[in-house]
């Protein structure tokens, strides 16, 4: 419980990306931006499959042709080029759509994505050949470097080809082509060869912009060293004219909030405002947040006096993250309070304040009261989530009130909800202790089944739980 | 309390967690059981839990305990009924500790 609950997690994670360009891959960008909004516990996989930038293109011929693309989409079964061009052959012979330069990219798309990149490229040249009214656009040579980009290969090499392939046919790589190949770079976890390729790129045709940078500084930040980090925008800065923006910074400090190095946070807030930025809710929400799970409220009140001061308007985030925070230092007096607050700053509590809050009885061993918030925020319409119930089952256990957790446990698994670990360990632990191995067996089995957590969790925590019960036993016979 | 220090041993030490879930090779009695010549430590008592369930091996009135058909009894140290809470305990012994 001393961690950030999911729920939570999501509602602060800042939404450093905010464009939700058609020429950046789907999954890279979607993510980040749709996290801002809420928590979603729930089916979270709805807004994450934006149709990426080829298979938009998809969609818009399946409006006037829906019988042919459907059969575009699925019509290369198998890898081989001979195979692949015969279909192309017999396509365009009954095709009308021959001057859309879409439809060979869709074409070139389907194929490429269970080919190799030199079949892809071979495959291309035999289109060019075949169509004459074909002229292959950015968006063709892109297709091909996506695809080279997430080929594993120790090397840049076939990056390059496609790159080379693009140049040679007379387009210069862009902002959107370093993009792209970033972007594609990093979901295949070459982190290492996206920045080779974005510095060699910025050197020979064009900068990265702006989202670009900033995607390349959250995703260091997430595996390297700070310093790492540091040197990598130094780099940017003096070669190539990129300065850091608010976002930049919004990016660091929560790195550094997230790794408990406030110092440093600090640091970084009197940097940019020396840059001439001028600190926004995200960036005070960041700071607050990283007061929060250190549990230092004193700091985060003052946080947010210091927002009021600057006239930066506090959001929904702001409100959570600060009765989050009060919640966990043990100060749910003021957390209520500023229930009160934001209330009447016309942000209505949402499941995740209230869930800060229960997790706040809980502390001081007020589980029946937190029970209680869970009819409250019922009655006004706000619909608990996994981490509210995983909060008040913990709780509840911890309280020793193990009639009202097991009937919890039983609306959790009557809605298929989630156990996370700490309260699955609480749960199996106080029926252990009472003496109820069976029912500490079930739980066990309906957290494997639910895939609450993995097998090997699962069972090293009832292990472990009945060796230390039996160490209990042995000790005192009567507990 | 428990489940952090439980999470960091886990983490930590990844000799306990192969010690876990690395297929191991079986001695008979227990190959009989499993009907596989290999199976992990975490897989073997999946498998004897499932046994008792599906043939409802927990004594009615104490579910706690599992009166032991003639297979299990096999495995599980000749013992006509044996304390759920043992289960782990008793299926540990078919995976002595490799050899260091």
């Amino acid at each position: 419980m001393g961690k950030i609950p999911p729920s939570f997690r999501s509602a602060i994670s800042n939404p450093f990306l905010r464009r939700p360009s058609s020429l950046v891959p789907a999954e890279a960008s979607q993510s980040t931006v749709t996290s801002s909004a809420k928590p979603h516990y729930l089916p979270k996989k709805i807004s994450n499959k934006k149709p990426s930038q080829v298979s938009g293109k998809v969609k818009e011929t399946q409006n006037s042709d829906s019988s042919k693309t459907a059969k575009a989409l699925t019509i290369f079964k198998s890898p081989s080029l001979t195979d692949a061009k015969n279909v192309f052959n017999s396509m365009i012979k009954s095709s009308k759509m021959l001057n859309d330069p879409r439809f060979y990219n869709t074409i070139l798309q389907s194929y490429t994505s269970i080919s190799t990149v030199n079949d892809s490229v071979a495959f291309l040249h035999h289109m060019k050949k075949t169509s004459p009214s074909f002229s292959p656009d950015r968006s063709t040579y892109h297709i091909l470097l996506s695809h080279s980009c997430k080929t594993p290969d120790s090397s840049l090499a076939p990056v390059h080809q496609a790159l080379n392939l693009m140049v040679s046919n007379g387009i210069n790589p862009d902002k959107a082509t370093t993009d792209i190949a970033v972007r594609s770079l990093c979901s295949v976890g070459r982190l290492e060869h996206a920045i080779e390729l974005c510095k060699e790129l910025s050197l020979k045709h064009s900068v990265p912009d702006t989202y670009t940078f900033n995607f390349l500084v959250k995703q260091l930040c997430k595996s390297s060293a700070l310093s790492t980090v540091y040197n990598f925008i130094d780099e940017m800065r003096t070669s190539f004219n990129i300065k850091p923006d608010l976002v930049t910074y919004t990016i660091l400090i929560d790195n550094v909030c997230n790794t408990k190095n406030l110092r440093e946070a600090l640091r970084l807030v009197s940097v940019l405002s020396e840059e001439g930025f001028k600190p926004d809710c995200f960036v005070y929400n960041t700071i607050m947040k990283g007061y929060c799970m250190l549990s230092r409220g004193s700091e985060a009140i003052d946080i947010y006096n210091k927002m009021k001061e600057e006239g930066v308007e506090p959001d929904l985030v702001t409100y959570n993250t600060l009765i989050f925070g009060l919640s966990k230092a043990g100060r749910v007096k003021e957390a209520k309070k500023f229930v009160g607050i934001m209330a009447e700053m016309g942000h209505f509590p949402d499941e995740v304040t209230y869930t800060s809050l229960m997790n706040g009885m809980c502390r001081e061993g007020n589980a029946l009261g937190a029970l209680a918030l869970l009819e409250e925020m019922e009655v006004k319409g706000c619909n608990p989530n996994s981490c509210t119930y995983n909060t008040l089952l913990h709780g509840l256990c911890k309280s020793r009130l193990l009639e009202k957790a097991i009937e919890l446990y039983g609306v959790m698994k009557s809605g298929g909800l989630k156990l996370e670990t700490a309260s699955y360990a609480t749960l199996v632990r106080t029926l252990c202790r009472d003496g109820r191995i069976a029912e500490a067996y079930e739980v066990f089995d309906y957290a494997v089944e639910s895939k609450s957590l993995t097998d090997v969790t699962a069972y090293s925590t009832l292990e472990s739980t009945l060796k230390w019960l039996k160490k209990v036993k042995e000790q005192s016979p009567t507990i | 309390m428990l489940p952090q220090r439980l999470k960091k041993t886990i983490t930590d030490n990844p000799k306990k967690l192969a010690n876990l879930i690395d297929l191991v090779n079986l001695p008979s009695t227990l190959r009989e059981f499993v009907g596989q010549s290999q199976i992990s430590r975490l897989g073997c008592f999946m498998r004897v839990w499932s046994y008792i369930k599906t043939n409802n091996l927990q004594d009615p009135n104490n579910k706690n305990v599992v009166k032991c058909d003639e297979k299990l009894k096999s495995i599980l140290l000749g013992k006509s009924q044996v304390e759920l809470a043992e289960l782990p305990e008793l299926i540990k012994l078919h995976f002595p500790k490799a050899p260091k």
